[in-house]
């Protein structure tokens, strides 16, 4: 059939039936903008926060990705560089090594580690603070180098002096008080020496067979191939190497930018659901609305896909107009916080206008509205043109089959809506397909269940309430049973409502709860006690005199943690000799002596993966052993394996009993071995020791430990731990911040969605008010109705929430989760009131209408 | 030309079954003025929906201007009333959200036949009076108006067959009679075949013919 209706005309049509009720659709723009402008205005803060984290990692790198090579490049390998170099990735070359320099003050030479680069162009991100200050590529030449404070107190040296170094003069220019690197470089014994390439020549330190780690870091810039694209590339060329990104920094760091990256997107994925029901209530009521004018359509010539074709350019428009009002409202939103929030935060987030949040917050605004208008636009197909001709013109009841062919359609529409959700989720999703196409799969299956589940649950509920009205008719108050009585009457869409308040309700109580949990994982993962000052190299009859020193030192925030290690060395596995293993790069290191510990208890913050930590009190048969997670896999370790080791030629059988996981900031955490109490006993044991101070505390400790224990060696970290701090900090802040957004966003929706049902209450207000009922009867039914619609959303929202977040923290964030009362019962609570206090900011002006007013209309 | 044959209509509540129409048999040439009549509950204004293919008979068959239209689709109808048939209701049923003008010009837009429409339409408004009113909306429009913007909006397409529902029914005698007498001289101008449903004997007298319905069934056809 050809389609005469024009899309011109369609589109006029369309206009004029939208124009003449602007007030109506004002509301339906207002929704829409209301859920785009959550989406994008969620959605460009956290990019922008999620910019500014990510920048801030990469100081601690001081690169956008790393590569550590064993050997220096060939020809083939630094060709592959250089083509990298020439579509834009930038490059610098550091190199690291340990040599001995002394100066004339101190008869001894001290062992240093010296770190060569190129001044002028490393670091790529963060700086390196000099004292007094200055910038590395004006101060650092051929003959002088950059030193820490530490040098100078051991070698009794200033700043201007000269000290030797590969038998050349240096003149030290100045004192290294932070490197954005010191964590992610490699050989951190002893103080630092920071060189040029051309001073390291001087030397003649790097003579064949000398010991270095070499590095290269890269930056990329605008036009240059993406992170995973470079790192492939290097990859491939350097099949031996380590390679890192800046997400991997820091353990911490990584974890905090993954879990800030889920929580963020899940956050975006809720603000659009809690939008699209906002969408969709409004839409619907307002097609609802139509249903006369449609019908009136059909019976002057009309046919439905010309109607469909109206209407669905209406909705179109809508989508259109709010989509543009959401990303106005989004954009104010995203401006107008930080400047408010701005004392607590370091850093200011680097907002600017975003056409591609915008874009997405308004492609998903018109799909969404398309998505959930798409019921009732089939829906226009079923209005039949005699309905204003008779309304109650029933039919007889069709067979299964018609009604099944008749739901087609609408399954055809849930299907479709399901799919565009789950698109759309996918879409929103940070990261790789894999993550797009689960996170898409996720939250479909999150919704239909949620949805099943509520119908469930408020069919069944409407259905006992029915049943208990009827049942014990005079047990309650007039205007109560009357109020609860509106809950099923027909017409009144209860379910529906109870659906659409609970989704709600659970979406916005789950990141709260979520959020919760989340921040309690950061916060244990990074404690503010964690060590910032590490003591390496101490003898067994140093170290209690060393802890009692440390211990009164003043600034001291948490107590030393000491661990004792053994030298030791595998020898065999399962009986395989540790030299017949084809180990790669890194992972030679076990071919190597390695530090080993032994510990009665499972030291604190480890977890066992696979096997059992032994009973401490129970006699063992052979020493048992756990081994960390990266070195079962590398060793094909599981428990049951038997491990030989040699150590200060005593040979060491054990078996591996456990597998663990250990947070790299905690002293165990840097052992990959860990023996049963009592089998390294006898053995040559060197300590090493972690201790939280006061950053400005710090230099006093390494003068105090130097001049009583001068072979120990501190290493200072508390400027690289106060960047990780700050970044949880950051992420716990940004993450409470747009929770905080998405639950008011939500309250706003909730708000509407029981306003959707205005007009339907009018005519109930004027049919109660004609049959004789007060202001106040009316008025105190409408309340009980609301006010146990609400509740009854709150209990299903918030029972469903505490479901799903302990899904989401388990399974995807890693985190603990455990039942809160409290947040539940205020959800209940605050749900009731909003839904009241919605329920009569729709209603208000219904009350005093005019019974004449409304049934001469009908 | 209407023909209706056998014509019965049935529907079904959970609790029991309604006869409406028991078997009409009718025969109205082209160009006459008939008024169908009966107490509440006889199948008048069922019949007429079911003329207009507003609803599907039961069984039996109605054939318009040769085409039998019992076994059409709802789109077909759609389209059939479009080309055919113009519908006058007792409540008027104009769109709320468009202006007079822009009602009348409806029907012609949804059949594609939009170019020159808005001087039939206004010729149209200017026939029935309210050419000055032509950018009212509905509400701003009294009950007799809005019944000559929905007569005016009735005849824009050139339907052969006008089908007019107790168009007077909501209306006070003056304006009841009024739209009448437009409904009759459009109708003779026209040349359309006229169908109206009444209780009003005195409306019933101007046409050419009186079929008087009684549970279901013609009791007198005069």
């Amino acid at each position: 059939m050809r389609n005469r209706l024009s899309w011109t005309t369609a589109s006029k049509i369309a206009w004029r039936e939208s124009r003449a009720s602007s007030a109506k659709f004002l509301f339906v723009i207002v929704a829409v903008a209301i859920g785009v402008g959550s989406l994008t205005g969620v959605r460009g803060f956290s990019r922008a926060f999620y910019g500014m984290l990510l920048r801030e990692a990469r100081t601690l790198m001081a690169a956008d990705l790393s590569l550590r090579v064993f050997a220096l490049p060939n020809a083939q390998q630094t060709a592959t560089m250089d083509q990298l170099m020439q579509s834009g990735v930038r490059r610098t070359w550091i190199t690291e090594t340990l040599s001995m320099v002394s100066s004339t003050t101190v008869p001894n030479p001290l062992l240093v580690s010296i770190k060569a680069v190129d001044p002028h162009v490393y670091p790529f991100y963060g700086e390196v603070k000099l004292d007094p200050p200055g910038s590395l590529a004006h101060v650092l030449t051929a003959d002088s180098v950059a030193v820490s404070d530490d040098l100078l107190l051991r070698l009794k040296v200033g700043v201007g002096d000269s000290v030797r170094l590969g038998g050349q003069p240096f003149r030290i220019v100045g004192v290294v008080a932070s490197e954005p690197d010191r964590m992610s470089g490699s050989l951190n014994v002893g103080p630092r020496v920071m060189i040029t390439r051309e001073g390291l020549g001087r030397t003649g330190l790097m003579g064949i067979g000398s010991r270095a780690s070499e590095r290269y870091l890269f930056r990329l810039t605008p036009g240059s191939p993406g992170i995973q694209q470079v790192r492939q590339t290097l990859q491939k060329a350097f099949p031996e190497s380590l390679i890192a990104d800046f997400r991997e920094t820091h353990p911490i760091i990584t974890q905090g930018l993954n879990r800030a990256t889920t929580f963020l997107s899940l956050v975006s994925l809720i603000a659009l659901i809690v939008g699209a029901l906002g969408v969709a209530t409004a839409m619907q009521a307002h097609l609802q609305q139509k249903m006369d004018s449609i019908a009136i359509m059909k019976c002057i010539g009309a046919r439905s896909r010309e109607v469909i074709q109206i209407y669905l350019l209406q909705t179109i428009g809508l989508g259109l107009a709010g989509g543009l009002a959401g990303i106005a409202f989004g954009s104010v939103v995203e401006a107008a916080f930080p400047p408010l929030i701005a004392r607590y935060f370091h850093l200011q987030p680097d907002l600017h206008w975003d056409p591609s949040t915008a874009i997405q917050g308004l492609a998903a605004g018109i799909l969404t509205t398309l998505l959930f208008t798409l019921p009732p636009l089939l829906g226009i197909r079923k209005i039949r043109p005699g309905v204003i001709f008779r309304r109650e013109m029933a039919e007889v009841r069709p067979g299964w089959k018609q009604r099944l062919r008749d739901a087609r359609a609408s399954l055809a529409a849930g299907g479709a809506i399901l799919c565009g959700i789950g698109l759309i989720a996918g879409w929103l999703q940070i990261g790789t397909l894999r993550d797009s196409v689960r996170t898409g799969v996720v939250f479909v299956a999150a919704v239909v269940v949620s949805l099943l589940v509520l119908s469930g649950i408020a069919w069944l509920l409407l259905r006992s309430v029915r049943a208990f009205v009827r049942r014990w008719p005079r047990l309650l108050p007039a205007s109560l049973r009357h109020g609860v009585a509106n809950l099923y009457r027909p017409g009144n869409h209860a379910q529906a409502a109870l659906v659409a308040l609970g989704i709600g309700v659970m979406f916005t109580l789950t990141v709260f709860l979520v959020q919760r949990g989340m921040m309690a994982e950061m916060f244990k993962s990074a404690p503010p006690g964690m060590p910032n000052v590490f003591l390496l190299d101490i003898t067994a009859k140093e170290r209690d005199p060393l802890i009692a020193l440390v211990r009164a030192q003043r600034g001291l925030e948490g107590a030393p943690d000491v661990v004792g290690t053994v030298a030791a060395k595998i020898v065999s596995i399962d009986g395989k000799s540790i030299d017949s293993f084809n180990l790669k790069a890194w992972g030679r290191r076990f071919q190597r002596t390695r530090g080993v510990a032994q510990a009665a208890d499972q030291p604190a913050h480890t977890a066992i993966l696979r096997g059992a930590w032994w009973n401490p009190k129970a006699p063992q048969a052979e020493p048992q052993l756990s081994v960390a997670e990266e070195a079962a896999q590398i060793l094909h370790l599981h428990p049951g394996s038997h491990m030989e080791w040699e150590a200060a030629g005593r040979t060491i059988r054990a078996r591996v009993a456990a597998v663990h996981r250990i947070d790299e900031i905690h002293m165990y955490g840097r052992i990959e071995f860990i023996f049963s109490a009592g089998t390294l006993d006898g053995l040559p044991i060197i300590y090493y020791g972690g201790v939280r101070v006061a950053p400005r505390a710090v230099a006093q400790l390494q003068r105090a430990t130097y001049e009583k224990f001068p072979t120990v060696t501190v290493v200072n970290v508390a400027d690289v731990l106060e960047i990780v701090q700050q970044v949880v900090d950051q992420i716990a802040l940004v993450v409470r911040f747009i929770s905080m957004f998405a639950i008011l966003a939500g309250i706003v929706i909730l708000a509407s969605s029981v306003a959707g049902t205005r007009f339907r209450r009018i005519r109930e207000v004027v049919i109660l008010k004609t049959l004789g009922a007060t202001r106040k009867r009316v008025a105190g039914i409408f309340s009980v109705e609301f006010l146990v619609l609400g509740a009854v959303a709150g209990l299903m929202g918030s029972l469903l929430a505490t479901a799903f977040s302990a899904l989401l923290l388990k399974r995807w964030l890693d985190a603990d989760f455990r039942i809160d009362v409290l947040p539940n019962l205020l959800c209940i609570v605050l749900t009731a009131l909003v839904a009241n206090a919605a329920g009569w900011m729709a209603s208000f002006r219904i009350l005093g209408q005019k019974p004449l007013e409304v049934l001469r209309a009908e | 030309m209407i023909q209706v044959s056998g014509l019965t209509k049935t529907i079904a509540t959970p609790t029991h079954r309604v006869d409406i129409l028991k078997g009409i048999d009718l025969e109205i040439p082209r160009g006459q003025f008939a008024a169908i009549m009966g107490p509440s509950g006889s199948g008048k204004s069922t019949l007429l929906g079911l003329l207009a293919g507003l609803d599907t008979p039961t069984s039996g068959s109605i054939v318009l201007d040769g085409e039998d239209i019992t076994g059409l689709e709802e789109d077909e109808l759609a389209l059939l009333r479009g080309r055919k048939i113009g519908f006058v209701f007792q409540s008027y049923h104009l769109i709320p959200t468009l202006t007079a003008e822009e009602n009348v010009l409806l029907p012609l837009e949804l059949s594609g036949h939009a170019a020159g429409g808005v001087e039939r339409a206004r010729e149209l408004l200017e026939s029935v009076g309210l050419f000055d009113r032509r950018d009212h909306y509905p509400v701003q429009l009294s009950g007799g108006e809005q019944q000559r913007v929905a007569l005016a909006r009735a005849f824009v397409v050139r339907p052969p067959i006008l089908l007019a529902d107790e168009p007077t029914g909501n209306l006070d005698t003056t304006n009841g009679h009024m739209v009448l007498d437009l409904l009759i001289a459009l109708n003779r101008r026209e040349g359309t075949t006229l169908v109206l449903v009444t209780h009003d004997q005195q409306i019933s007298e101007q046409a050419d013919r009186r079929i008087t319905l009684r549970d279901g069934r013609v009791v007198l056809d005069a």
